[in-house]
């Protein structure tokens, strides 16, 4: 024990009663009412075992697309941000690029407009016939390339996380950049005197130093990737069909519907899929931090 | 000494934040059940009508006419009343999940305009809980008794309603048939050859606008007639549950022909980005020869499009399924004040106002898309063409008016015609689906038919 410890434990006693009540009773409550038939059209709720969790996981349920859909937009979207905002992080904090700052801050500015105004713009990008993207394929001699983006099948899903990549991977490079620009330049000197290469450089100092700050961004995009809502709902509203639908377009569905006990079992698997991946991830953390 | 200091002030700081939290409560219900905010403003209620009120109005884009007739109607209201409205119009796809989620989540508009049917309202809005009723306002018995139990539940009236009947045809290019001499189609086989030759001219046969989620879906419904003449007392089965969607074979086959005509191009290209609202500009410059409308769509045509004339369009029957009976849906939107809103004696002001014989007046004329209102006293303005064609038909009522459970999934059956389209789902397997679907619902609302 820590005897030279300035707070004692009770301190925290506020904010764990707040965080308790606010944050976690409501996510054991919501795990209660997804064991009952609550719903929009009669005041009683009745008890009925695991049947939500069971028509969710049968057989031929969409539910398991949506489930699917949310894992792969996590899995892919987390990659490619950290991939992009760390590429982008490393051009950035070159000396050899000139206007650095506004370069940032171009990358940066898809962050700080809402979700609905970009999927509204890209839904127009993306117009086949009308929208910019094909007319400019169509103008510079790539007709071939022309798609539906919003509405092939085999491209919707893409598109989006394209899309969500383009607008947060500005976030993350901010994060890298504060991070390159914490790590001590002595070591990229001595480094150089002993002749390594740019490569070797990235392998052997900035990659280990920049591990943890790589380990929270990846937390918050899981976080995010698994309850992405607004960019799928803005830019294909689950589609075409409900090809590109999420777990949280699912919940919104079924509350529209009065089926609050299914949108409630539904945000549950969430809250538990949230939870185990957060375990994992910290776990990983906590082993694997390196001290700059 | 220090610990009980240090216990004593967490203690402090932490009840002063849930007594922030109490105070933010004082709108919770009270003993009367109402809330308490309510019930103050109902006893402080001045007896002259309130002024400098902005009533928030929600809408799908359907529900409103692009005209702006009813936002100018609006801006004379705040002229004579001082009170604004302010319009938040939100995209057809979404509306239905959208008002359903404010409603329940205590945030809905002043006014909402929704699409209502004597099946569906309850499911929809849940008019008892959420609704202002206007029974025993004078302008209800001034509307035509058809539309009532579209805007009724448990014989209170909650809501007003302009359009007239509805009846979608498909409106074709009289120009176009004629060049590539064809005539109108009445069967399944004779449409299917009108559309490949229009589509050999370089034209797209029928502009269907998927994106918006309901067009899709009227072939499937607005077809009900030829079912239940086909199969006796359909529409009474399925509401006792005797027979489903699953037993019409006629649907299945309506849904096939849908995805032939998709695949074999007939709906050009793009469909699956198609607006309604872009229709207008297709059909006028001739890029697609036909599309699925109310016959007051051509004059909403010619509106935009001086160039076209009504004698350049023409009506035929869907021949889905070789059907030739018109479908005639008695439903339409209507508007509906929230009961929970701080301003309703306001927005039933506006109600009054709207229902003004010169205002209905003005409402048929500010929305060449309508050909009638559903008020009597407003005389309708049917062209002779059109009148004599559609009184020559053979009629019945649509079956979204008439069978439970099928209005309410509307959007959703258009997701799965999507999916149909895209080659997700079969023909077969979206039948199952929809007839699953109203299975689910019936059991969720505990529909004593599903009981048995």
């Amino acid at each position: 024990m820590n005897v030279k410890k300035t707070y004692p434990w009770y301190f925290a006693l506020g904010a764990i009663i707040i965080y308790f009540i606010l944050c976690f009773l409501p996510g054991v409550v919501g795990l209660f009412y997804s064991l009952t038939d609550w719903n929009a059209y009669s005041k009683e709720v009745n008890y009925i075992g695991f049947k939500n969790y069971l028509d969710i996981f049968k057989g031929n349920s969409q539910y398991g697309t949506f489930i699917w859909n949310t894992l792969t937009f996590t899995l892919v979207t987390t990659i490619l941000k950290t991939v992009v905002g760390l590429g982008m992080a490393l051009l950035l904090t070159n000396k050899l690029i000139k206007l650095s700052s506004f370069h940032r801050m171009v990358v940066f500015s898809p962050q700080v407009m809402s979700y609905l105004v970009v999927g509204l713009v890209f839904k127009s990008l993306l117009h086949p016939s009308t929208g910019f993207v094909n007319n400019f394929l169509a103008g510079v001699g790539l007709e071939f390339m022309k798609r539906n983006w919003l509405t092939d099948l085999h491209l919707a899903f893409n598109t989006v996380m394209t899309v969500d990549t383009w607008k947060g991977a500005g976030y993350i490079m901010v994060i890298m950049i504060a991070a390159l620009q914490s790590i001590s330049p002595t070591y990229y000197e001595a480094a150089g005197i002993d002749g390594a290469s740019y490569w070797h450089k990235f392998r052997y100092i900035t990659f280990p130093l920049l591990k943890p700050i790589i380990i929270n961004a990846t937390i918050l995009n899981v976080t995010y990737g698994l309850r992405v809502f607004d960019m799928v709902y803005a830019l294909t509203n689950g589609g075409p069909g409900n090809a590109t639908g999420v777990i949280n377009t699912a919940v919104y569905k079924e509350f529209s519907r009065g089926n609050y006990a299914m949108g409630t079992t539904l945000s549950s698997v969430l809250f538990i899929f949230v939870l185990a991946i957060l375990y994992f991830i910290i776990k990983a953390m906590e082993n694997k931090e390196v001290d700059a | 000494m220090r610990k009980v200091f240090a216990l004593t002030m967490a203690a402090l700081m932490t009840t002063t934040i849930f007594a922030g939290c109490a105070g933010a409560k004082s709108a919770a219900p009270s003993e009367t059940g109402k809330p308490a905010t309510e019930e103050a403003k109902e006893e402080s209620k001045p007896a002259e009508s309130k002024k400098g009120v902005t009533l928030t109005f929600g809408s799908h884009q359907s529900g409103l006419p692009t005209t702006g007739i009813v936002q100018s109607l609006a801006k004379e209201f705040e002229a004579e009343t001082g009170n604004k409205i302010d319009f938040q119009i939100s995209p057809d796809a979404q509306w239905r999940d959208l008002i359903k989620v404010k409603l329940n989540s205590g945030e809905a508009p002043d006014i909402f305009c929704v699409d209502a049917d004597p099946l569906s309202l309850n499911s929809r809005i849940s008019p008892a809980d959420n609704v202002l009723p206007v029974t025993n306002e004078e302008f209800v018995q001034r509307m035509d008794p058809n539309v009532l139990p579209s805007i009724s539940y448990n014989k209170e009236v909650y809501g007003i309603t302009f359009p007239g009947k509805k009846m979608y045809y498909y409106i074709y290019n009289k120009d176009i048939f004629k060049e590539l001499n064809l005539t109108v189609p009445t069967n399944y086989e004779e449409f299917k050859k009108v559309c490949q030759t229009i589509k050999d001219a370089g034209i797209t046969p029928i502009y269907e606008a998927t994106q918006n989620g309901w067009h899709q879906v009227l072939p499937l419904f607005e077809s009900g007639p030829m079912y239940a003449k086909k199969h006796e007392g359909l529409y009474d089965k399925m509401n006792k549950n005797e027979a489903n969607l699953d037993d019409i074979p006629e649907l299945l086959t309506i849904i096939k022909q849908l995805k032939e005509f998709a695949d074999l191009g007939y709906y050009g290209d793009n469909f699956l980005s198609n607006t309604f609202e872009n229709a207008k500009a297709a059909f006028a410059n001739k890029e697609a020869a036909m599309v699925m409308a109310e016959t007051g769509w051509a004059f909403e045509v010619i509106a935009d499009f001086p160039e076209m004339k009504l004698e350049q369009m023409g009506i035929f029957v869907m021949p889905w399924g070789d059907n030739q009976i018109v479908g005639v849906n008695p439903a339409s939107n209507a508007y509906f004040i929230n009961k929970k809103s701080e301003n309703a004696d306001v927005a039933l002001e506006f109600f009054k106002f709207l229902a003004r014989p010169e205002n209905l007046q003005k409402r048929l004329d500010g929305q060449p898309g309508i050909l009638d209102v559903c008020w009597p006293e407003v005389p309708s303005r049917y062209p002779a063409d059109f009148k004599t064609y559609i009184d020559g038909l053979e009629k019945g009522t649509v079956m979204q008016a008439a069978v439970s459970y099928v209005d309410s999934q509307w959007m959703e059956v258009g997701k799965d015609l999507e999916d149909m389209y895209v080659g997700a789902i079969t023909p077969e397997q979206l039948v199952k689906i929809i007839a699953d679907r109203r299975d689910e619902q019936a059991l969720l609302q505990k529909d004593p038919a599903w009981a048995k």
